[in-house]
């Protein structure tokens, strides 16, 4: 039986058609998976569903959730439908809950709004009920959201969602911004309870992988269309539109020799460069960071060369992200070393100044990385002002704008950060860099937060930048597949230490530590029907 | 060494765009017509006290040359009658507006300076030298302004600076305390951590980053302060802390309670001064809130 049924639907803000005419329809017990970039309008598609959208929206078409029209019910029926018919996922988990509320209150909320009289015994029954479902222990109801980790908030966002018993869970980006180890069990417990409680389960994600790990249908939304739709496993192995076919080849196979050294992109594949690795340029040995009791960093050695990329891999809070900070000054170690072209970086301010002319940082996301009054060519010019740098600004900005390739560097001057996409506001943080004279380049997720099919771009760039100016990156990811797509080398980092290393083909393929072969299990296989053994022998 | 080439060679499209953000800001502000009245009243009432000497006659307030009668009520020669030296109430209520905005000005200047200064370096540094400024600046919150100005001008005698510093003084720890927040607001966007990894020193970052950042609302709360500087002056020349000599709103005030106008009912002494610091008060008001809409884009619907 059809549970959501969506016939002819358009949603229309101001100056912007959201979604431009979808049919879809979700069964009982099924999951359908959404994939699209942003701005494809699927968060607005779900959003109409329980008519959470702004006032300024306008809905056309029907929207038929359980044979009834959503858009014509009155308002006492939508309150009953909402959360007790459909319910909602939302995402970014880490805002979503009240901080001031126990966990165990906020899951009874939609208890007691939607059955007032049930009895308090009841409720804290329930909830148990709903934690263990989550695979929390029923202990946690006590707990405050800031004493859980963000997959723990997940899972009681996702409870919360269960609390009334819907028929529908639609799901928004339920992992973003969480790590490969979280994000496979988060999802697990989705696909279990959609299979053992006969729940329609919509799923949103940008990411194909994550799509095809859990939905048997996928649908490919790209400017307020579906263009694509048909089994999951089907859409990804054999796309028929040309952009299923982009997003499904953004995200590498661990282990494909095809996409070594190869991230996808629309242009020119880039070169390997790997003749540009010459001596030791960064040095770190038996580094050692505390925050306070806790130890982030706890004894790593590691080297980076002149020209190498080397991908720094391991789940959130393994201390990588404090060590990219360690190696740019930005954080004083508590002991050990860190060497640069032989030198101990330097603790003085005018030494630090100068060593920040070679190291430079990117950042996750590129949208909070930039100041949003200032232009491209301030953003770019920063560095250079500082620095005294002599010489012509312009031609200086305009040089290192097109070293990061955006062409032509004109165009993009005088704009505004939020006039840019994702992928071209990483350019300019990285511009910027390129402005100094920069010979190691600490990227922080550095595509983490942009879209899939930007990602092979910018990944494409690090290679060539390698290539051309012998650039050393040292990127700090959660992401195998990056390293698969780029790193020469790869340190798998765990709590604060390194517990393997070597090059990419050997610890990706070939792992012997445990954790490293964890983190390569929970990594989402979109061909989840298909087994995909490494195929080592081909070699690389 | 020769002199590195100037580095600020190209403001043609940083200016351009900050001259058409000036423009859309216009736009914004005049679409609230409550802040354009208030900024009519504004521009009106500063022409007025700033032309006071080449309009009118500065004779008339000087006591020995009065030429009107005790408390004459208002007629065709004092539209707005005359106070107990005989001199013309219109004529006062023109020359105190130039003490009575001169005092509401500097002294908002001198509280949102040092609000504004302590405020980003608290933000700013941290540490227990700011943690020290900011217990500082919660003394200051606490002290009730009035006796402190009675004392500053038992110290240093009564006059308009003793009245400037007692409001300066006395006003600015909730100015620090607002601009505090925005500055760790704007302190932990990463933005900031990437101007740093840049080789940003602090200079550099609160110049180029924070100090824009909090301008706007620093700004707004300028605006909002004068009002209430002006009422705080004639609160205080009304005690008699001021200039005795020098007019001012307050000083009519209190000129009039002495001298017996109320008894006397001479309304027409007292109520001129009184609804011009309202009316002034008021229109600084007007003028702030519609600027707060103008730059903090999320008040604007409601």
């Amino acid at each position: 039986m059809t549970l959501l049924q969506l016939r002819d639907l358009h949603v229309r803000y101001p100056g912007e058609h959201a979604v431009a005419g979808v049919d879809l329809a979700l069964a009982a017990g099924e999951t359908l998976g959404l994939a699209g970039e942003s701005g494809c309008g699927k968060s607005t598609l779900a959003m109409s569903v329980l008519r959470l959208l702004p006032p300024t929206a306008e809905v056309d078409g029907e929207i038929l959730f359980d044979g009834e029209d959503v858009s014509t019910m009155s308002w006492g029926r939508l309150r009953a439908v909402r959360w007790a018919g459909a319910s909602v996922v939302f995402q970014g988990a880490m805002h979503a809950l009240n901080p001031v509320h126990r966990i165990g209150e906020q899951i009874a909320e939609p208890i007691r709004v939607h059955s007032p009289k049930t009895p308090p015994a009841r409720v804290r029954e329930r909830v148990a009920e709903l934690l263990a479902q989550v695979e929390l222990p029923a202990d946690r109801a006590g707990a405050y959201p800031h004493q859980l980790s963000g997959g723990q908030k997940q899972r009681v966002m996702i409870a919360m969602a269960l609390a009334c018993d819907p028929k529908l869970v639609i799901a928004d980006e339920p992992t973003t911004a969480l790590d490969v180890v979280v994000q496979a069990q988060v999802l697990d417990v989705l696909t279990r309870l959609v299979t053992d409680h006969g729940i329609g389960l919509l799923l949103i994600s940008h990411d194909l992988a994550v799509l095809g790990a859990t939905c048997g249908r996928l649908a490919v939304m790209r400017r307020g269309r579906v263009v694509e739709e048909g089994p999951a496993h089907r859409v990804i192995t054999a796309p028929t539109h040309p952009y299923t076919r982009t997003l499904a080849a953004a995200f590498p196979t661990i282990g494909d020799p095809a996409s070594r050294y190869n991230p996808a992109t629309a242009g020119e594949p880039p070169v390997a460069g790997t003749e540009a690795v010459g001596e030791e340029l960064l040095t770190i040995r038996d580094l050692r960071v505390t925050f306070g009791a806790t130890a982030a960093v706890a004894g790593v050695d590691l080297s980076v060369r002149a020209g190498e990329i080397v991908a720094l891999v391991g789940q959130s809070g393994s201390g990588k992200t404090t060590l990219a900070r360690t190696v740019l000054g930005l954080r004083k170690p508590d002991s050990g070393q860190v060497l640069f072209d032989g030198k101990p970086v330097p603790t003085s301010t005018k030494g630090l100044k100068a060593h920040r002319k070679q190291v430079q940082l990117v950042l996750q996301d590129p949208t909070s990385a930039l100041n949003p009054r200032h232009t491209v060519h301030e953003a770019v010019a920063e560095g250079l002002r500082i620095h005294g740098v002599r010489g012509d600004e312009a031609d200086l900005v305009r040089a290192a704008l097109t070293d990061a390739e955006l062409r032509p560097a004109e165009k993009y001057l005088g704009s505004l950060p939020h006039e840019l996409s994702g992928g071209q506001r990483q350019r300019v943080v990285i511009a910027g860099a390129l402005a100094l004279s920069l010979r190691l380049l600490v990227a922080d997720e550095p595509v983490a937060s942009l879209d899939a099919s930007v990602r092979g771009e910018v990944l494409a760039l690090l290679l060539r930048l390698r290539a051309r100016l012998g650039l050393a990156t040292l990127v700090i990811t959660h992401d195998l597949g990056l390293a698969w797509n780029i790193a020469d080398r790869v340190a798998v980092m765990h709590r604060g230490v390194i517990v393997e290393h070597g090059p990419v083909e050997d610890v990706l393929l070939r792992p012997h530590h445990d954790y490293t072969r964890s983190l390569l299990a929970a990594v989402p296989r979109p061909d989840a029907g298909r087994t995909a053994e490494p195929r080592a022998d081909q070699g690389v | 060494m020769t002199a590195p080439e100037p580095v600020e060679r190209t403001p043609g499209p940083a200016w351009a765009r900050r001259r058409a953000a000036a423009r859309r800001a216009w736009g914004e502000f005049t679409r609230h017509r409550a802040g354009v009245l208030g900024l009519g009243v504004l521009v009106l009432v500063i022409a007025l006290a700033a032309l006071a000497p080449l309009i009118t006659d500065a004779d008339g307030v000087d006591v020995t040359r009065a030429t009107g009668g005790r408390l004459e009520p208002p007629g065709g020669r004092y539209w707005l009658g005359t106070d107990e030296s005989g001199r013309s109430v219109l004529l006062l209520v023109l020359w105190g507006a130039r003490i009575s905005l001169l005092v509401g000005l500097s002294a908002t200047l001198l509280s949102i300076a040092i609000g504004t200064v302590v405020g980003i370096l608290t933000g700013h540094f941290g540490g227990w030298g700011s943690a020290l400024l900011m217990r500082l600046t919660d003394f200051f919150l606490v002290l009730p302004s009035l006796v402190l100005a009675i004392a500053l001008s038992t110290v240093i005698g009564p006059g308009v600076g003793t009245i400037v510093l007692a409001i300066g003084v006395t006003s600015w720890p909730s100015a620090a305390r607002l601009v505090r927040a925005q500055t760790l607001g704007v302190e932990a966007r990463p933005y900031i951590e990437r101007s740093r990894a840049l080789g940003g020193g602090h200079l550099h970052v609160i110049g180029k980053h924070v100090l824009p950042g909090v301008l706007p609302l620093v700004l707004v709360n300028t605006t909002l302060a004068v009002g209430t500087a002006i009422v705080a002056e004639s609160t205080l020349a009304f005690l008699g802390l001021g200039d005795p000599v020098a007019i001012s709103w307050g000083s009519m005030l209190r000129s009039a309670s002495n001298s017996g106008a109320v008894t006397a009912g001479a309304w027409w002494y007292l109520v001129p001064p009184g609804l011009a610091i309202a009316v002034v008060v008021l229109a600084f008001t007007l003028c702030g809130r519609a600027m707060e809409s103008v730059l903090n884009p999320r008040l604007r619907e409601r």
